[in-house]
């Protein structure tokens, strides 16, 4: 037995936490780590490749793009924003997908019903096309983009976490709350939520990946933030142009989407399996 | 020449680097057209015994000496081809749970099917030899049943599926493994004397395997009682149970609530050592549980000696085993003068399902009446689908009546502040302990959740109550920190208990609290409750589908078939005369106490 709670001791919940503190780390402290202002043009040296490449300059380490702006500062500002866009609007999306579900679970009948039929519903709109909707409407902004995410994937969150509180509230500890005075909040917030939490906090890390992916596609075709803040859809997009003379500007952000992404994807999954009673119930009969 | 015989059969695992016996130089003998009972309470390895014969040990399970012979053959050393031969022609099997030994997604006709072609029937004849085996099994309807899937049968008529398989290539040995422990009681004796049929018809050996020694002793020829993995008595059925030669036989046996009369119950302390223990074992594994124990028996494992022709007992005082009794136990008040405290009136409760169109409608209660008086214990009887649980629900609130009046303590239900009131006076036991303790909690905030949904005191205030309420139920103080997975099946319904009884309720209704258990672990909780009952004076309603404990715990019963209450009474009356066809039915179902006496229920098919 160690003092280190099971979830810490996997492999995949370590390397995935390790994957994205550290880019939280580099979208935090961007401003001390980039060399130069992401957005500062150098008209002169266009198109440089990263620095170890013939022709390369030990100035702009990953290269610059066809405005001269160097590609390494903007990678580590465009981390700025996937890491908002991934932890707050994950947890927009889960408070309310989690408050949906754990109202209908909890109580059924018609409540359950009204929120499975708009959960449907509103599932059956395409996602992209329905967050490129809300961003038209919105207008593009940090803001928007997250009010976007968040409104688009709380389905997500209530359809999966609905049918886990259905099973915990069918259970007798649940009865037996009530039966001593527990109310109805005390009961969903003591009984129900701590059975539940393993899932949500799995479900969340699953989540911040997919708003990585989100946002990039949004920033891609110029629906997300501003044109003045780096983000790394952005990036591919001013590449794509230029896609033979420097392929590289358009490596680095796919990369980095993809390194984030697997971070928050491998730690989700290391999660489920050390966190989710089922599968660890059967690993011990 | 005997068919099966076990020869200081041991069977070891390896726990924590070291090996474990399971099973422990087991020897018995089991002739040809015999029936051999293994006794014993969970984890006493009983089904151990079975899965040795079929060689279907868990990994990391092996024989480690010892021989197990069959026809001559040894089983353990035999190539696995020739077992494979073996099983399921010449040796079958009776599944615990019916329903889920048949793949739901077949008919029954086509893995009847699959059966025969193994056994090596001629496709030609299968048709006709399926149907003649559900014909010897009782099943109506042949042709039509083997369209069906598993799931549109019933329990019962699953168990007559499966014995048809068993039976149906005349195999020389039979392994029922707790046949009917899944079942109702009703159904229970008719599928034991359908296997007893059966076994006669064929000259078939079978090995049964169960808990109830009671049971054993009706439908078996020879008796083993297995206690932590070691045979401690082994001999004719009658004799075993007649003159219990070792101390754990007799203490089951009177752990048992007898059906004709009110006997104290004798509650084995604690319970049986697990697997971790077995090593720190170094005298007699009952020793210290055993009333007769003296020093020399936690010395030396006791020798097997016989203490009549071909009765053995692992007992070195088994002259004394006879004189083990019971505790006494004070008698109950009379409560016939007590006040009421429940009343329920016409009580129905319907309960729709199906869509807009097709709605059907059905009844789970249907117009109950009774009341419960201060102090006084009710038993509610009947089968599964009987509608006890949902008059139960329906009393503490989780259900809302169709129709009727719940009246508590002079309130009516439908008051302004009677859920308060109600939750004042009535508390329930669940039935499923592990359903009902939240696994997150310690044991402490469990028994004292009543406190804090009234939010007034500190976690030092409940520790303290916690500990007051754990001595009550007899449970170690340091339990109160531990986590529901941390304690056994027993313990954790103690635990169940003090919640409810923390609250302190006028009324406790009990759903099925005790079914489950193993004998002992039962007996001691029924004790509990009756020491509870009169310390603190609460009424209670009490749910079970076996009516032995209800006669040991119960002032009154109500019986209950399909959703009314069909015949209600003193318990001594309505046991020694009753009144309704189906209470004679429930009452036949149960083996009598005496095996000398002619069980009704194994007659009626």
């Amino acid at each position: 037995m160690s003092a280190w709670p099971a979830w810490l001791r996997s492999a995949r919940v370590l390397t995935g936490l390790a994957v994205v503190l550290a880019i939280a780390l580099i979208a935090l402290f961007a401003p001390l780590l980039a060399p130069h202002d992401p957005n500062e043009q150098n008209l002169i040296s266009t198109f440089l490749p990263p620095a170890w490449l013939q022709g390369g300059d030990a100035a702009f380490p990953l290269g610059t793009d066809s405005l001269g702006r160097c590609t390494l500062s903007r990678l580590i500002y465009g981390a700025r924003v996937a890491m908002t866009v991934a932890v707050v609007a994950s947890l927009g999306a889960m408070i309310i997908g989690a408050v949906l579900a754990h109202i209908a679970g909890y109580f059924g009948g018609a409540i359950d019903w009204l929120i499975g039929r708009t959960v449907d519903v509103w599932m059956s709109f395409p996602p992209v096309i329905l967050s490129l909707i809300l961003m038209v409407g919105l207008g593009t902004g940090l803001r928007n983009v997250i009010l976007a995410i968040v409104l688009v994937d709380w389905t997500r969150f209530c359809r999966v976490l609905r049918s886990e509180v259905l099973v915990v509230t069918r259970r007798d500890y649940v009865a037996a709350a009530r039966l001593v005075g527990f109310s109805h909040w005390r009961t969903i917030t003591r009984e129900i939520l701590p059975a539940t939490l393993p899932l949500l906090i799995t479900l969340i890390s699953l989540e911040m990946g997919i708003a990585v992916i989100v946002e990039a596609i949004l920033s891609f075709v110029g629906m997300s933030v501003g044109a003045t803040t780096p983000a790394w859809g952005q990036m591919i997009a001013d590449a794509r142009q230029y896609i033979y003379d420097a392929p590289w500007n358009l490596a680095f952000p796919i990369l980095a989407i993809f390194v984030t992404v697997l971070g928050f994807n491998v730690l989700g999954d290391g999660l489920r399996r050390t966190l989710d009673v089922r599968l660890t119930e059967t690993q011990r009969a | 020449m005997s068919l099966l015989v076990a020869d200081a059969l041991t069977v070891s695992t390896t726990l924590e680097g070291a090996r474990v016996p399971v099973l422990r130089d087991l020897s018995f003998a089991l002739a040809p057209g015999k029936v051999l009972g293994l006794v014993g309470e969970s984890g006493a390895g009983k089904s151990m015994v079975g899965r040795t014969v079929a060689q279907l040990l868990p990994p990391g399970f092996a024989v480690s000496s010892g021989s197990l012979a069959f026809a001559g053959a040894d089983l353990v050393t035999m190539p696995g081809e020739t077992r494979r031969a073996l099983l399921g022609r010449e040796i079958a099997f009776i599944p615990q749970e019916p329903l889920s030994a048949l793949n739901p997604v077949l008919t029954i006709g086509a893995q009847f099917g699959e059966h025969l072609a193994r056994i090596g029937a001629p496709a030609s004849a299968r048709r006709e030899s399926m149907l003649a085996a559900f014909e010897a099994v009782h099943l109506q309807g042949g042709a039509d049943l083997l369209g069906r899937y598993p799931h549109q049968l019933s329990g019962g008529m699953c168990q007559r599926v499966l014995i048809a398989f068993a039976f149906a290539s005349h195999p020389k040995l039979v392994i029922a493994d707790e046949p009917t422990t899944a079942l109702d009681v009703t159904i229970q004796a008719r599928i034991v004397r359908l296997i007893a049929e059966m076994q006669e018809r064929q000259e078939t050996a079978v090995l049964f395997i169960t808990h109830d020694l009671r049971l054993a002793a009706q439908v078996c020829d020879d008796i083993l009682v297995l206690y932590a993995g070691r045979a401690v008595e082994y001999g004719p059925a009658r004799k075993v149970f007649a003159a219990p030669a070792h101390p754990y036989t007799r203490c089951l046996q009177l752990a048992n609530p007898a059906m004709h009369t009110r006997r104290a119950l004798y509650a084995l302390p604690e319970r049986m050592p697990g697997l971790r223990a077995y090593a720190a074992i170094t005298g007699c594994a009952f020793a210290s549980r055993c009333p007769n124990v003296i020093e020399e028996c936690r010395a030396a494992p006791p020798p097997v000696s016989a203490v009549a022709p071909g009765h053995r007992a692992a007992c070195i005082r088994s002259a004394l085993t006879g004189e083990i009794v019971p505790a006494t136990e004070p008698a109950a008040e009379p409560t016939a003068a007590h006040a009421p405290i429940l009343g329920v009136e016409n009580l129905t409760r319907r309960f729709t399902s199906g869509g807009l169109f097709r709605r059907s409608d059905f009844a789970a209660v249907k117009n109950v009446s009774f009341t419960l008086r201060e102090n006084e214990f009710v038993g509610i009887v009947g089968e599964s689908g009987s509608g006890k649980s949902t008059l139960a629900r329906l009393v503490v609130g989780l259900e809302a009546p169709t129709e009727g009046r719940i009246t508590i303590a002079g309130r009516a239900a439908g008051e302004p502040g009677f859920d308060a009131h109600r939750r004042e006076h009535v508390q329930m036991v669940f039935q499923d302990p592990q359903s009902a303790l939240n696994p997150r909690r310690r044991v402490a905030s469990i028994v004292t959740q009543p406190l804090e949904a009234a939010g007034h005191l500190g976690w030092e205030a409940r520790l303290a109550r916690a500990g007051l309420l754990l001595g009550e139920i007899g449970l170690p103080a340091d339990a109160a920190l531990r986590f529901p997975s941390q304690l056994s099946g027993g313990q954790r319904q103690r635990v169940n208990i003090a919640r409810a009884l923390c609250a302190v309720p006028r009324i406790l209704i009990a759903d099925e609290i005790v079914s489950g258990l193993d004998v002992s672990v039962q007996a001691q909780l029924l004790r509990l409750l009756a020491a509870l009952r009169r310390e603190r004076h609460f009424a209670m309603l009490f749910i079970s589908h076996d009516l032995s404990v209800v006669r040991y715990l119960c002032d009154r019963v109500l019986v209950m078939y399909r959703g009314e209450v069909v015949e209600s009474g003193e318990t001594e009356q309505v046991f020694a005369a009753p009144a309704h066809e189906y209470t004679r039915t429930l009452l036949a179902a149960v083996p009598p106490d005496d095996p000398a006496e002619v069980w009704e229920g194994l007659r009626a098919v």
